[in-house]
This record gives structure tokens, sequence and C-alpha cells, in this order.
């Protein structure tokens, strides 16, 4: 900390979008980086607090006063080391992450903080533009074999971690390109699909081997690959939507919003219709769409929506419109639960909090409208908290594209999770802690959502780098691996 | 003080070739690597005076951890042979570390070497030297030093400061950054000597003072011979497997140390570094608890404190009370244990100043302690006098214990009469030796006011009390005390140490009311970095020595025992009372309650919670409550309860001193803490008839044998109805402190203001006890004839003292003693007028009174911060050391005072003599009030000011001198020297800068 008192005379500056009007005519990121100076700057209001809150606030753990120090004395090259030394893939969570380091930084007691996130994502980007990016295959080889099933970012991290600690590493991917989610599921206006390419390559250059299409599970037992491999990581998300169960759901025009969403990222990376569209064309175009579902991937939905042309996008949540502020007094450094208006609202959707979707009406099978009707949340007896419909509140919303965007309920069972007999959490995932990350069978481990439920990027992250630690301690009977 | 070692051999001062010995002398001890290459090929220079002895400190890596024992043992026999061969100079030296081999810890090779040498008688016949890449921070060379090293060469660091100069383009050249390292490292040095006590570094090498914590017997008495280690611990067996694994993270292929080495985290929390009580989620969880009173919170807060060395969450011990666990007993039902809010009145917050942290912050703490019936405590800081009257809702601001420290910053009369307790800090358990230290920047205007100095300037606390230099002095202070507030409890802070349980008796032999133990756990976020990591000890050690010493000599009773230090929950509690404390202190806990995290920046005024600052716009934002901190209180007091009811205790005193129901725990799952035995400390001295184990008794204070109480009694009328009065009488040097319990009563009344001058005069005969006059309120006069002992004045508030020459005694009062030695020590307000020669440390830390006197001793207005001194005659050497504010006159016709001044803070002026006389800032005759002393703007005035002082001076005492000097004054004038501290003309000329600029404002 160069300047103790540079929160006190600079001012916070985040990263910019491009005008609305102009991003939503193609998948381009719009994201306007910094520079160098203005980032720098902003690195100089880190206090390098006693207790870095943000340093916990990071599931990852980055050292983030420690490279914000870096970075503003210009030493790009060790801020990057460091920023490696914590979090594989930067250029990911310094996207999509939505910065739980922000939300513990010291600064945002009073709703200033230090912008981490855009620090870390310069640093990498600078880092991939100088070069400095380089693949570090290991030194030795340890001549044990894991098999990665899943190539999200739990599973790209635990595979990077091993093969740099010598091992062979094979990663299975059901679908056609690496990524998971990061690939199919977030679009490519948030995050351009070359950075997963780029690293993918820097893997293979490690030692990585990649192998796409292969379903585990249906195109190869499990059992196979546990005979062939000396550990297997389950790494497969938690890939099963909560559904909508409401009459009219057969209708034709509601849909998931993964099935929506890989379409149009098969179509940017240059896809043919039949190949991005195997089952037919799901489109936003000219049609007034609802989105059902509050969170990131009803936002994801809206941005697509508009690109794609919709004449109308309204976003419904069924739980309470949240404050616009959180209490910091009882919340600070923890996330907060408060009303977030991301990008894509920023380009045109409605929003509406406290509906829910009562029944889907159509024409000819085809789904024409919604209808809702508004609920008030109380707390019963034991605090719970439970629903009430609001009697004459019943409203209609138009709707030719329904898009279901409520969450996931956890790892799909058939094929692969039902073919490893490992046992199931309460909550209907896959079963170990996250101290070791062994499932029930021996030779398995599980990370990330497949193991936790639905979450971040980083926490993917950080469960692939930890999952890594505990497979190469048990492969090794020790390890250099952080957690 | 001095940074000088000598290298090589000592001489035998008896022998036949005295005299004719060489010996290396090296400026400072840290050596460049030229410098230890000259050394290392001195042999056939000089005449062959010295030969050195390179000895390697490595072993190979291949013997792993096993290896390091045998290396330990060939590097002692190694330097026999060296010594035994004629070398003189012995090289320690880990330069030949590698992957291949692993460098023997630097302090065991150093410490072995030394006793090992000892041991054999050989220690004198050669110097030892050590070459090592350890070696980078103060405590690391102190410690070498300690152990023995006269000189050290830290190679490693030296590398590393190339490196950073190379990589980060640093302007500076190779010789400046290693030129700058080393005075940086020397610098840190003096001041850990300065801490000791300690003067040269020739004395410091080989004095070990150090308490070893968790290091065996065995392995102590063999390498690090005579250190105190209270709770054994780890040997070499450890020590070598830490060595290896050390090794193996600097050589090995770990992929987090390919490129760097971990951040580390001892001095800022970092995850993978070294763990911390308050960490991120303490921190959040404790403040969300008290902030909505969510128990649930609390518990997950204690359990994360309390919980140590279990299995989860993380198994992380960190502190001596982590291991141990509670020997069951007959339950008893919760609803029969003493209510919290009676368990809350123990409860005391830590003396943090009000200066460190804003007012906002301090009356928070203040506030809460009150409601509760607690205490808060006020630092060393003073306190604005507005806090003595109660808020309209009922609150009190006030706090109850009032610190004395060796600044003695605004502690007047008013002030020791608003305690319930008056805390003399010895030291302080998180910087101990260490004075405090206010930046100027934190000097605002309002903390000037309230400690009496100047805006701008920085305070600086002198490490020692100048009144106190034996256990003799401690008790003529707790006496003084005592004797300015009889209602109030006088306490003494220690720090935990091997060896505070003898001075914890002193203390109460003392007869101080109440005594604290401070651990080292406690720390203020501006705690030098060198002071955070090594120094102090934990309370556990310190607690259970004063528990012990106290009740075996049967001194227990009588005084009560505070421990304070890193006190977060009610098990710590617990565990205090069970060790022997009666009261229980509480620093940083409280103020995390009120929004304090821990940025660890209290010296950069830019806390951003608004605590740690004087900033007005940072101030806004605290948003800490009374509430906050009560709810705290209470839920430590809770979790007492809980712990109470499940050991069968019904109340704290039952359970204070219960050492029995403590056990250490067993099963502790840590390699390290296999051999820790915590014996000692659980170690219960056998109960005996009439002696008591907590605080059932009262001191003895003999407060009605003083002649205050006649004074008292003869100055009703004054006291009362402001009426004149006019006493004389006798007095005997068992006589002390008189004057002080009067002003204690007039300040009572009437506040720091205290009465018009010269309602009381008291005309005294004879030969006074010790600190007549100490915080003697305004509108007392003390007119002895006679002569005054040690102290005259201490503290003076207002008050004016007037020392003749005995009637008839024929002495030359510019040659003879008349006042003794820490005269006018911290005094505030007042004057005072001495016809004779004052001894040592006259007037230090004066911070506005006048005085006159005709000769000094040595130290003369040391860490003055203001008011005017005059010196008709010869002072002593280091007048005016770290003299900050005020203004001295020096009568120096022989022209000798420029060698005995200290000029480091100081200029020395002539008199300005031509100002106008009607200037609204001139002097004036007699003092107005006890906030003006009448002496105008210092930067001017200078002939007006002395004369009227001198003409004073003449007039109540009739001394010669002045008269003769007044006789002929034109020449006399011009033999005066002034005394100019540069920081506060500076302060002074800015607040000027600021009056005129006001003043074209309002035109």
């Amino acid at each position: 900390m160069a300047k103790p008192t540079g929160f006190l005379e600079i001012e916070r500056r985040d990263r910019g979008y491009r005008k609305a009007p102009e991003r939503v005519t193609n998948y381009e990121e719009f994201v306007v980086p910094l520079g160098d100076e203005a980032t720098a700057a902003q690195a100089t209001r880190c206090m390098d607090c006693g207790i870095p809150f943000c340093h916990n606030g990071c599931p990852v753990n980055n050292l983030i006063p420690d490279w914000n120090n870096l970075v503003q004395r210009g030493q790009w090259q060790p801020a990057l080391r460091m920023l490696h030394s914590t979090n594989n893939f930067p250029e990911f969570t310094g996207r999509i992450c939505p910065a739980p380091c922000e939300a513990a930084c010291t600064l945002n007691i009073d709703n200033n903080p230090v912008t981490i996130k855009t620090v870390e994502c310069a640093i990498v980007d600078k880092g991939w533009q100088e070069g400095w990016i380089l693949p570090q295959p290991p030194t030795k080889r340890t001549g044990k074999h894991v098999a990665v099933v899943g190539s999200g970012p739990a599973g790209l991290s635990a595979a990077q971690q091993l093969a740099r600690a010598g091992h062979a590493v094979t990663v299975f991917e059901k679908a056609d390109r690496i990524g998971g989610l990061l690939r199919y599921g977030i679009p490519d206006f948030k995050m351009a699909k070359d950075l997963i390419d780029r690293r993918v390559a820097q893997m293979e250059a490690e030692g990585v081997e990649f192998r796409t299409r292969v379903d585990v599970g249906r195109d190869v037992t499990l059992a196979s690959l546990s005979e062939r491999f000396d550990a297997v990581i389950l790494s497969g998300g938690a890939e099963q939507p909560r559904d909508l169960e409401v009459p009219g759901r057969e209708l034709d025009g509601i849909h998931f919003a993964m099935d929506f969403l890989t379409q149009q990222n098969k179509r940017v990376a240059g896809d043919s219709e039949p190949v991005a569209a195997p089952t037919g064309t799901l489109t936003a175009r000219g049609k007034h769409v609802v989105v059902i579902g509050g969170g990131d991937t009803g936002s994801d939905c809206i941005g697509t929506s508009f690109r794609q042309g919709a004449l109308s996008v309204t976003q419904l949540e069924i739980m309470p419109r949240p404050p616009e502020m959180e209490n910091k007094a009882l919340t600070w450094p923890n996330w907060p639960l408060k009303l977030r208006t991301s990008h894509a609202h920023e380009e045109g959707a409605g929003r509406d909090f406290a509906v829910l979707t009562k029944k889907a009406v159509g024409v000819h099978g085809r789904v024409e409208a919604l209808e809702c009707v508004r609920v008030e949340w109380v707390r019963g007896p034991g605090g719970r908290m439970s629903m009430q419909e609001v009697p004459g509140s019943a409203l209609r919303l138009q709707a030719d594209l329904v898009l279901l965007a409520m969450g996931f309920t956890g790892p799909r069972v058939p094929g692969l999770v039902e073919q490893s007999g490992a046992s199931l959490d309460p909550r209907g995932n896959v079963e170990a802690n996250d101290r070791d990350y062994r499932t029930n069978v021996p030779k398995i481990f599980t990370a990330g959502d497949m193991r936790r439920g639905q979450s971040l990027v980083v926490w993917a992250i950080r469960e692939g780098r930890q999952c890594a630690r505990s497979v190469d301690e048990a492969l090794m009977g020790r390890t250099l691996l952080p957690r | 003080m001095s940074l000088v070692s000598m290298i090589g051999p000592r001489p035998n001062l008896l022998g036949h070739h005295a005299g004719t010995h060489y010996r290396l002398e090296v400026s400072q001890p840290i050596l460049t690597n030229a410098e230890l290459a000259k050394i290392r090929h001195i042999s056939g220079q000089i005449g062959g005076a010295f030969r050195a002895a390179t000895i390697d400190t490595t072993w190979v890596a291949s013997e792993g951890a096993g290896g390091l024992e045998k290396a330990v043992e060939r590097i002692c026999r190694e330097a026999t042979e060296a010594v035994l061969a004629g070398r003189n100079i012995l090289i320690l030296s880990d330069r030949a570390v590698s992957a291949e081999r692993i460098a023997v810890p630097a302090l065991l090779a150093t410490a072995s070497v030394h006793h090992h040498l000892i041991r054999q008688g050989l220690r004198t016949g050669t110097g030892l030297v050590v070459e090592t890449g350890e070696a980078r921070e103060v405590h690391h060379f102190c410690v070498l030093a300690g152990y023995g090293a006269e000189a050290i060469n830290p190679w490693l660091a030296f590398d590393t400061l190339e490196s950073l100069r190379v990589t980060e383009g640093m302007p500076l050249s190779a010789y400046e950054v290693r030129k700058n390292f080393i005075k940086a490292i020397g610098k840190g040095i003096l001041k850990v000597m300065s801490k000791m006590g300690i003067s040269t570094y020739q004395s410091y090498c080989g004095a070990q003072i150090f308490d070893a914590v968790g290091l065996s017997t065995a392995f102590i008495e063999k390498c690090f011979t005579g250190t105190a280690t209270t709770i054994e611990g780890a040997g070499m067996a450890e020590i070598a497997a830490e060595t290896v694994l050390r090794h193996r993270q600097a050589y090995g292929d770990d992929l987090v140390y390919r490129d760097q080495l971990d951040p580390g985290g001892d001095y800022g929390f970092r995850l993978r570094g070294e763990d911390h009580v308050w960490a991120p989620d303490t921190v959040a969880d404790l403040q969300h608890a008290v902030r909505g009173n969510a128990q649930d919170a609390y518990k997950r807060f204690a359990s994360r404190i309390n919980d140590q060395g279990s299995k989860d969450p993380s198994g992380r011990l960190l502190t001596i009370r982590g291991l141990m666990e509670f020997r069951a007993g007959t339950p008893v039902p919760l609803e029969e244990v003493e209510p919290a809010s009676e368990i809350v009145k123990r409860f005391a917050t830590g003396a943090m100043s009000f200066g460190s942290i804003s007012r906002e912050a301090h009356t928070t703490l203040a506030i809460a302690m009150n409601r509760i019936g607690g205490k808060s405590n006020t630092g060393e800081g003073g306190e604005e006098s507005d806090r003595y009257v109660r808020l309209p809702n009922g609150d009190s601001e006030r706090s109850a214990i009032k610190q004395v420290a060796s600044g003695r910053f605004g502690v007047t009369i008013e002030y020791l009469v608003n305690a319930d307790d008056i805390q003399i800090k010895m030291a302080q358990g998180a910087k101990p030796g260490e004075g405090g230290q206010l930046p100027g920047h934190k000097v605002d205007k309002n903390i000037a006011r309230v400690r009496y100095a100047t805006p701008g300037v920085g305070l600086i606390s002198p490490p020692p009390h100048h009144d106190i230099y034996s256990i003799e002095d401690l008790a003529q202070l707790i006496h003084d005390l005592k004797n300015a507030n009889p209602r109030a409890r006088i306490s003494v802070k220690l720090v935990s140490e091997v060896g505070v349980g003898t001075v914890a008796a002193g203390v109460s032999k003392a007869r101080a009311d109440h005594v604290t133990i401070s651990g080292y756990e406690g720390g203020t976020g501006a705690s030098p970095l060198t002071s955070l990591t090594h120094a102090g000890s934990p309370w556990e050690i310190g607690l259970a020595e004063t528990q012990q010493t106290l009740v075996l000599n049967g001194l227990r009773g009588r005084i009560a025992v505070q421990v304070d230090g890193g006190l977060r929950t009610g098990r710590d509690v617990v565990i205090g009372a069970l060790l022997g404390a009666d009261e229980f202190g509480f620093a940083t806990a409280p103020l995390i309650a009120a929004g304090c995290i821990m940025m660890r920046k209290c010296h950069l005024n830019t806390c951003p919670v608004g605590i740690a600052t004087q900033d007005p716009v940072l101030r806004a934002r605290f948003t800490g409550t009374p509430e906050h901190v009560i709810n705290y209180f209470f839920f430590v007091a809770e979790e007492v309860r809980e712990l109470m009811a499940k050991l069968g205790f019904r109340s704290i005193g039952e359970m204070t001193g219960r050492v029995d129901r403590l056990d250490m725990r067993r099963a502790i799952d840590h390699w390290k803490a296999a051999g820790v035995d915590l014996s000692r400390i659980l170690h219960q001295i056998p109960a005996r008839e009439g002696v008591a184990i907590w605080n059932s008794e009262r001191q003895v204070h003999n407060l009605e044998r003083a002649l205050d109480m006649e004074l008292i009694a003869a100055a009703r009328p004054a006291i009362e109805k402001g009426e004149r009065v006019r006493i004389t009488r006798d007095i005997r040097n068992v006589h002390r402190t008189v004057g002080t319990m009067l002003s204690g009563e007039v300040a009572q009344r009437h506040g720091h203001a205290g009465l018009p001058a010269g309602t009381i005069e008291i005309a005294l005969r004879g030969t006074a006890g010790q600190s007549l006059g100490a915080f003697l309120a305004h509108g007392i006069t003390l007119d002895l004839q006679g002569d005054g002992n040690d102290y005259v004045g201490k503290g003076l508030s207002g008050g004016r003292i007037v020392v003749r020459q005995p009637f008839g005694s024929g002495r030359d009062p510019s040659q003879n003693i008349i006042v003794g030695n820490t005269v006018l020590y911290g005094a505030i307000a007042g004057d005072a007028y001495f016809q004779g020669v004052a001894g040592e440390r006259f007037a230090v830390r004066n911070s506005g009174a006048v005085a006159v006197v005709e000769g000094t001793g040595d130290h003369g207005c040391e860490y003055m911060t203001g008011g005017v001194v005059v010196v008709l005659g010869e002072t002593g050497r280091n007048f005016a050391a770290g003299m900050s504010g005020g203004v001295a006159y020096v009568y120096d016709p022989a022209g000798q005072f420029t060698d005995l001044a200290n000029t480091a803070m100081v200029d020395l002026e002539k008199l300005s003599t031509d100002d106008p006389a009607d200037d609204p800032e001139a002097p004036v005759a007699e003092p107005p009030s006890v906030t003006d002393n009448g002496m105008g703007d210092p930067l001017r005035f200078d002939a007006q000011r002395l004369r009227l002082l001198v003409e004073r001076h003449a007039r109540l005492t009739g001394s010669a001198r002045a008269r003769a000097l007044l006789a002929d004054w034109d020449r006399a004038l011009g033999q005066f020297v002034k005394v100019m501290p540069r920081d506060y003309r500076r302060a002074m000329q800015e607040l000027r800068a600021e009056r005129n600029a006001l003043a074209v404002a309002a035109q």
C-alpha cells in the first residue's frame, strides 16, 4: 500500500459497458476495460487491511491486497503469477464472477469497494496479451492416470492442477466442445469462447488429453474408467433444471433456459443450424418473451432474447423484490441479498417480483400467455417464510416464448451418477466432504456443482483445485498442491 | 546509546599482557559482504592479531531431520577445536545452503556455540560472527545478538534487496539500498535495546534477555542455557522437522512456491499463512451478533475461538489456554449462578487514549461501561472535562479508570478526582517497554487542549516514568495518587513475563489496591511491527506466576488482580478467574463490537470506520453504539455463567484462584504440541489458614496520619465559601505529599479552575517529605522555608510553590540543592520558584507550568511540551532532550550551556528584546487563570517575559541572585540563552498564520 489515503482521494471507477442499442446488435463482449493506468489507480484504493475480508470473501482466496499492491506499482507480471497461484482461470472469474470479494471489501461498508474484479481481469488479460501465460508442463511424470468427467470450471481446474503435478489426465466431455456451462450456459457477450480455447490449448500442452462427445455412463461405463484410471473425478455439474409444474407446461414455446442458450452459443461458434439446434430452432425473434426466474441465467436469457430480436422481454421472480440496499451492519462482509440490476435489464427488460405462474394457456398447442397471481411472503410459526396468494391479484402476461430459468435441483442422476454407486446427500448432490472430496466409492472423487449443488464458477474452481489436491495426496501419499 | 561492537577475544584484564590486546571495533554490528570478507581474510594482517575461522552450519539434506542434532554437535566441536588452535574470530556460516544442504537455524547455531564455549571456558577467547541468510527482521538480529553474535552478515537480505532494487527499478544505488537497510536495522536494534533499558550493543550482546515460550527445558539447557521457559514444548526433533519442512518449501518443486513465497500472514491475515484469532469470520460474527443481538452469531464466534485443538473446524491452536480443559465439578443450576449483570461489573475496557481513538469511539465505550457498572479506561491522553457531567438522558461519558502513564498527559488533579480507579501504566502488554506515540497529524486542536500540548506537534510518552526508578518510587507514586483521590483504587499495570510475580508482590507491598497483568495478545494496531510479533508474553504465564507468588507471600487478599490482553470469550474469562484473576480487561473485542475491523492502520489517521482517527470526515463513518458494546459484554457474561454452572461455581469469587479445576487438554493433535507441559502454570499453592486467594481484604494506606487532614480542616472556609485562609505549620520529612489531598478536595468542588489565586496560603517551615505539592490545585500557595525533597510539584495543577532558603542557613543558594530530583514532573499549570538548585530531571514533561530555579542537575526540561522554565544558574548535561514545546531561558555567563544542551530537537537562540509592551499577546504580571499562564506569545517578548519572572522570583523568594541580575539587567539579558524547540516554533507559526488568515477573512 503505497498510498494510505488512496481510498479518500480516488473515486471508485469501474469498467463501463458499451451502449445498449449498440451492443444488442451482436454477441461480442461489451465490457470496456479501464486501461493500465486507470486500473492501477483503482488498485491504489486498496487499503491493505490488517484483516483483508476480500481475501476470505473470495472462494479461491485470491491474494487481493498483494496483487493490488503489485498492480499499483506497475508490477503486472509478478501480479499475474500471484493471481495464478490461487486461481487457474482469472479471465473467467474476471468476467462473470459476481465478485463476493467486492462485497467483502472494507470499502463496501460505505458502498465503494475496490474494483477488485476489474483489477483481476486486467492482470490476466494483460498476461495473455503480453504472452506471459505459457504452458507449465510438469518436470516429472508420476505415471498415474486420472480421469475427469465433465469439463466445466471444476473439471478444468482439477485437470490443470493434476497435470501440473505430473499425472496423466484425461478429461471426458459429453458435449462437442470443452467448457461445460462456461461454453454453453454463458452467452458469448458475457464471456468470449476463445478464452476457453486458449486455456484448453495451454492444458493440452501441459499434457491434458481432452475427449469430447463421450458421455460417460452411456458411451463408456464408469466401471471401465475406474479400471483404466487410478482416480476418477466426477465434475458433471448440477444439470437438472427446476421445472415449472403448472397446467399448460407441455405447450410448445416453453423451454428450459439452457436449451435456448446452448443453441445460440453454438450459432455464434459457427455451427450450422442443424448442428446448433438438432431438436428445432428456438428463437426470440419477433416474440414476446417471458423469462421465469430472476437469477443470472434469467439475465442471460434476456440479453440473448434482445439480441435475437425479441419484441419484449419480461422477467418474473417468485420472491419479493429485494431491498435496493442491504443492511450493511448485519450482512457485511458476507454476500448481501439486494436488488441487482444487470446489464440485461438495462437493455430493456421488464421485471416483476412476487409473481407466481399458475397456468400456461395457448392455442393449437402453442403458448400464448401466462396466467399469474401475486403472492405475499409471510413468516409462519417457527420462522419459516411461506407464500400466500394475494386474492384478486390475478394477471395475464402475453408470452410467445417462455424460458424457464429457475435454477437447478442437482446433478442428473441417470447414467453417470447412477452407475457410480455414489451415495447422494439429502439435497440430491453426490455426497463428499470439502476436505477430501471422496465419494463413498473407492477411487471416485467429486467436485463442483455435482457435489455442492448449483453455484458460482469461482466455487467450482475452488472445488476443482482442492479436489485435485486430495487426489494427488491419495495417489502419491503426499501432495504439494495448495488447497 | 551505541551500536559499537567489539569482535574478537576479550583480554584478561589481570593478565601479563593486559593492555596490549587487539580487538576489532565495528561502528555497528551489521556487516556487508565486503566487510565480512575483510574479517574472513584478516589473518596475516595487523601483525597477525586476528585469525578467523569459518564454520559451516549446514548439513546434508539426505540425513533429513536426524541430521540437525549431529550438525549442532559438529559445529560446537569445530568451534572448540578452532579456538584451541588459536582462531580468535569464528564465523558461523550458512552460505553453503542449497538443495542438498540444509541450514541449521542461525539462532540455534549461534546460541549453541556461545554456550558450548562458555561451558568450556573458551568463550572470551574468541569473537563470534554470524553469516546467515535467515536474519532479516529487527527481532532476528536482536536474538542473534542476545545469544552472543558480535556481528552479523545477513547475506540473503542483501541479495534480496539488490534483486528488488533491480526489478523494481529503484532510483537508488546498490550502496544506498544496503546503507538504508543497515540504518533501519540499527535503529530497530537501538529501539529494542532501549525497551530493555540497555544502552550499548556490547551490554546487549550475550545478555539473552528473552523468555522462551514453548521450548523444552532439556533443549534450553543445552543450547540456550539460562533462558526461562515455562510451558516446555518443542525440542531438537521438532525444530529439525520444521527446518526440513522449510527447506523443502524453498527447494522443493511445490507449485505455489515455484516463483514466489507465500505472503505469510504474520502481520496481516492470509488464509494459508499464520493463524490469527481475529479473522474475517470471527470479526463478522461478533459484529453481526452485537448489532442484531443475535446469540447464535455470538456462539459461532465464541466456538471459533474456544474450540482449539479439536478436529473441527480447523483445529487451529492459538493460545496457551487453548491447550487447557476444565476438570468437571458438580454442576449447579444456571439460575443459582450470579446474574450476568453482576459479572459484567468485573469487566473493564482497555486503555486506549482519546487521541489514539476518536471521541465517538471513546465515549461509546465509556457510556456502555457506565451503563453496566463496568469500567472504561481513559488511556493516557487525559479526558475532556465536559465528560464529567452526566448527559441529560442520565448517561455518563466519564471513564471510571484514569490512566497515569509516563507522559502524564492531562493528568491534573481534576482528572484524578474524577476516577474510580487510577491506573499507573508501567508497561503495555502489546508493546512492553515502549511509550505511547501520537503522531503530529493526529494531534488536532482538541486533542492538544486535552493533553495540554501544541496542535500538530507529535507526542511521545517516554518509556519510563521519570518518577519511578525503584519499587520505593512506585510506592511513592501510589501514595501520591491515593492522596489525590482517597476514594479511588490505585492500580498498577504490569506486563506478563517470567518474573512478574515478584514485581506484583512488590506492588502489593507498595499498597496498590489493584494490579493488572497484561498479556501480549492484545495490541494496538499502532504497535510498531517489532513489537507486534515477539514482544510481551501470554497472560496465562504472568497471571499464574502472579497468583502463585502473591498467595505464597500472603499478599493476595489485599490486592485485586485483573488480567487483560486478548480476552474475547466467556471461556477466556473463566480460565482467567481460575488462574487467579478477580477482574477482566477487554480492549480489542469491545472495539470490534463498536465497529473496528482491524485495519491495523491506527497510526495513519486513516481509519475507515472512524475509530482510530481524528479526521472529521472519517469520524463521521463511526457507526458503533453503546448497545453494541453492552450486548457483547452480556454475551460474554452469559457464556461465563453457563460455564460456571457446569463447573459448579455460583460466583466469580468462588471461582477465583481455583486452578485445581484446570487441566491440560489431553490428546492435542499437533506435532509440535507433544512436549508442552502446563504443570508450572497449573500449579496450586497449597491453601493456608487465613491466606486469601482472592481480593477479599483492603490495603492500609495510613492517610489519616497525613498533614493534609489538618490542612483540609483549616481550609474548609476556603473550599466551601471561598474565604481566604492562611495556615502556618512546621513540616518534617515524614509529611509526604503535602497539599495533595487538599487539592483533591478543591478539585472535587471547583474542578480544574480551582480557587482564585492565593485563596489558601500555606506557610511551611522545615524539611518537606517527598512529593510536596504534588498535583497542587489552583488557588493554593505552598510557601516552604526550608528544603524540598524529590518530586516537588509533580503534576502541578495550577497551584503555586515557593521554596526558600531555610532561615539563617547562610549557604550559597547557587551551589546548594534546595529541591530534589524529578521536580515538576508532568506539571500542567501553575508556577514554582526555588531559591536554590534543583536535582536531576527538573521539569521533565512539563506542559504548562512556569518555573524559576537557580540551577539544575542533568536532563532538565526533558520531553517538555509547554510552559516556561528559567534557570538562573548552571544546568547539568542533556538539557532539553526530546523537548518539543515550551521555552526555557538559561543564564549562561560562562558560555558553557551549548555543550550541555541536547540540541536534537531545539535551537539555542538570543532573546528578543525589542517587542512592543502594549501588545495583546505580551506577557502579563500575574497568571490570569489556570489555563493561561500569562506568558504571552512564546515566539516574541523574551526580554519582557524573563524580566517579569525574575522580578517575581525575587519578590517571592528574596533571591539575591535575582536581585543581582535585575541590578545589571541589560548586561544580564545578553547572557541568557533561549531554548526553543523547532517543532514548537513551526506549530506556533502555523497557528499564528491561521489566526491571521481568520482575522483577514473576518474583515
